[in-house]
């Protein structure tokens, strides 16, 4: 019997020196480096990114890449990354929150002054209540003050999402069980709706993190977790994305990054913090720079 | 619960701060840093405001508004950004380079014709900065400006430059001119390796 | 430093510099020589890691984006002593002058004129981190 062979455009070789030229081109873009015994993910990321550019050389998707045509650079940088959102995703940077970031926070807090957090993208919600759950369950201070948290995003479907509140078992994988019955109600198989109460306490708004316009209606905040965006932008946006967050923040806020982001490919703007959870960057206080 | 959760997001109370242009412009020699921040923002990208910006920028001080100020003359995007911003390179402040630097970046297609130019300069430090520039235009444009540049270049440390950015972007174009480059400088430290490594990264087709 | 599986203690380098290739031959030239080596393409990753990882010495650039080296040393000596007190080895040019000047304000412990020999570059290496050879 005759065996039906898969069709398929033929692969495209690419070199070992290829391959080092793209993790360099990474590695500066992005920070983003990998090991020698890593590489063979890249070869894999690679070879898919090139096949779903219909590139027929490397050169050839190498040069899509560096013009970051149809958002390349993303792409290719998501490939690596898992994307799935869930609660407590990066629970270091919470842990880092409650630990250190708000002592200094309300240290310049004046009595009734509220604290204000801001989760953006927020995506599907999981960030902006991941960070009122663990509040309310890990900071001694939490009934001493009062706390907004906003969630914005520009995906207003996304959003929509949030406001419902509903997730499935996967994104509450890394709850206990005694958090999940506080805070939320089980809706059907697998389905779990946050507590109206703590839904109804979030802010979710639209928003571009580029729009000048849109960025005015937000300020004053003491925290930002702003994670898996700014490594996307090009450089133009990426400036105007970081003048419009450390506009947004208090002088000596501080400001959250995605685990493989980092601000030297970003902006000078702010200054680097090492906690014992996890590195920060802190807009400097009023009347002194950076340094 | 300690939550709460405001009716609207708000508008900062700043109420009627002036939003035309001639009041930010006048903004911008003010005394006030975060006046001076708010009113470069307020200006990005407008074109008329690329005289008042570059004036601003003679004279800031503050790391912050003056990376505003690059921002704002940045984003026009032009021929009269690359002329403001450009001077920037030849600072004796090393921050300043850097901030110019990165300003021009963003700017492949508007620094493209400065190229030439800025390869022929007569400071040597101008010319290492400028191979950063060619590192974001189009691989054959890069190529060819750096290779013309390789070509005459007397200079190890602006040839290590160039060579670095033809290790990204270069083509098979490049390859006799950076061979020719070893010969030069054989014996010498660096640059020798440094095109060994370039010739290695370019791919073969 | 760490230890290597000898139980001898490696010194540590961190190579600021936004050019790969230069990283490379630094790398190379040290690693040859039995010392640990890692990098930062400019003074914002080299306070991350800093801040981070213990090191015995850090060679560094001037010019590099968002970060220059000047910038970097004087953050590094206004961090805590655990991390001010790093020896930084300042990578210069002929023409750069001023940035002599300023990087010996800024705490730089030495500067070199580029490009750099091996030779030269393990001279001084040696001198800064007490290294035997």
């Amino acid at each position: 019997m005759a065996r039906l062979e898969a069709r398929g455009p033929p692969a495209v070789h690419v070199t070992q020196q290829e391959v080092r030229r793209l993790c360099e081109f990474l590695y500066r873009r992005t920070g983003m480096s990998f090991a020698d015994n890593k590489r063979y993910y890249v070869d894999r990321r690679l070879a898919e990114r090139i096949v779903a550019t219909k590139s027929e050389s490397f050169q050839s998707y190498f040069a899509i890449l560096r013009s970051d045509v149809d958002h390349e650079i993303e792409h290719l940088v998501n490939a690596f990354t898992v994307n799935e959102t869930y609660f407590y995703r990066e629970e270091h940077q919470l842990r880092c929150m409650t630990s250190n970031l708000l002592d200094n926070v309300i240290r310049a807090k004046k009595p009734g002054e509220s604290i204000r957090i801001w989760s953006i993208p927020c995506s599907t919600g999981e960030e902006p209540y991941s960070i009122a759950i663990w509040l309310m369950e890990n900071w001694r201070e939490v009934d001493s003050y009062n706390i907004e948290i906003v969630g914005s995003d520009i995906d207003t479907r996304a959003l929509k999402a949030a406001a419902d509140g509903v997730y499935g078992d996967r994104a509450l994988a890394r709850l206990s069980g005694d958090v999940i019955a506080r805070y939320f109600q089980k809706v059907e198989n697998n389905s779990y709706r946050i507590d109206p109460g703590l839904r109804d306490s979030i802010q979710f708004t639209r928003a571009n993190l580029i729009d000048a316009s849109e960025m005015a209606l937000y300020h004053s905040f003491d925290i930002v977790f702003c994670r898996n965006l700014l490594i996307y932008f090009d450089d133009s946006s990426r400036r105007i994305a970081a003048e419009n967050l450390y506009d947004c923040l208090h002088p000596s806020g501080y400001i959250c990054l995605g685990h493989s982001e980092t601000m030297s490919r970003i902006s000078p703007l702010f200054r680097v913090c090492r906690f014992y959870d996890a590195i920060v960057y802190q807009k400097p206080e009023a009347g002194r720079d950076r340094e | 619960m300690p939550l709460i959760k405001r009716d609207a997001v708000t508008a900062p109370a700043a109420g009627d701060r002036p939003d035309d242009v001639a009041s930010h412009i006048a903004a911008l020699s003010g005394s006030d840093a975060q006046a001076r921040w708010s009113a470069a923002r307020a200006l990005r990208g407008r074109a008329d405001a690329i005289p008042a910006l570059a004036a601003a920028l003679r004279v800031e001080q503050e790391p912050h508004v003056r990376e505003a100020i690059m921002t704002a003359i940045m984003r026009v995007g032009d021929e009269a950004s690359v002329a403001v911003l450009l001077p920037y390179i030849r600072s004796q402040d090393a921050g300043e380079r850097a901030a110019a630097i990165e300003a021009l970046q963003a700017l492949p297609e508007a620094i493209l014709p400065f190229l030439p130019e800025l390869f022929s300069d007569s400071d040597s430090d101008v010319r290492v900065l400028a191979t950063e520039l060619a590192r974001n235009v189009p691989a054959a444009d890069a190529t060819h400006a750096l290779c013309a540049l390789l070509e005459r270049e007397q200079h190890a440390n602006v040839c290590a430059a160039a060579i670095d950015v033809l290790a990204e972007v270069g083509t098979r174009d490049a390859i006799p001119v950076l061979k020719a480059c070893a010969e030069r400088f054989a014996g010498t430290p660096f640059v020798p390796f440094a095109v060994s490594i370039a010739i290695a990264r370019i791919p073969d087709s | 430093m760490t230890e290597n599986n000898k139980g001898t203690a490696k010194i540590r380098i961190l190579i600021v510099d936004d050019s790969w290739l230069v990283r490379l031959y630094y790398r190379d030239t040290l690693e040859k020589a039995g010392f640990e080596v890692e990098q930062a393409i400019n003074g914002i990753e080299a306070m991350e890691k800093v801040l981070t990882q213990t090191y015995d010495l850090a060679i560094v650039d001037i010019n590099m984006p968002r970060m220059d080296g000047i910038s970097f040393v004087r953050s590094l000596r206004r961090s805590t002593p655990d991390v001010s007190s790093l020896p930084a080895l300042m990578i210069t040019t002929e023409a750069g002058q001023q940035d002599i000047v300023d990087a010996r304000t800024a705490g730089a412990n030495f500067y070199l004129v580029k490009p750099v020999s091996e030779a030269e570059l393990l001279r001084h290496v040696a001198v800064l981190t007490g290294a035997r050879r």
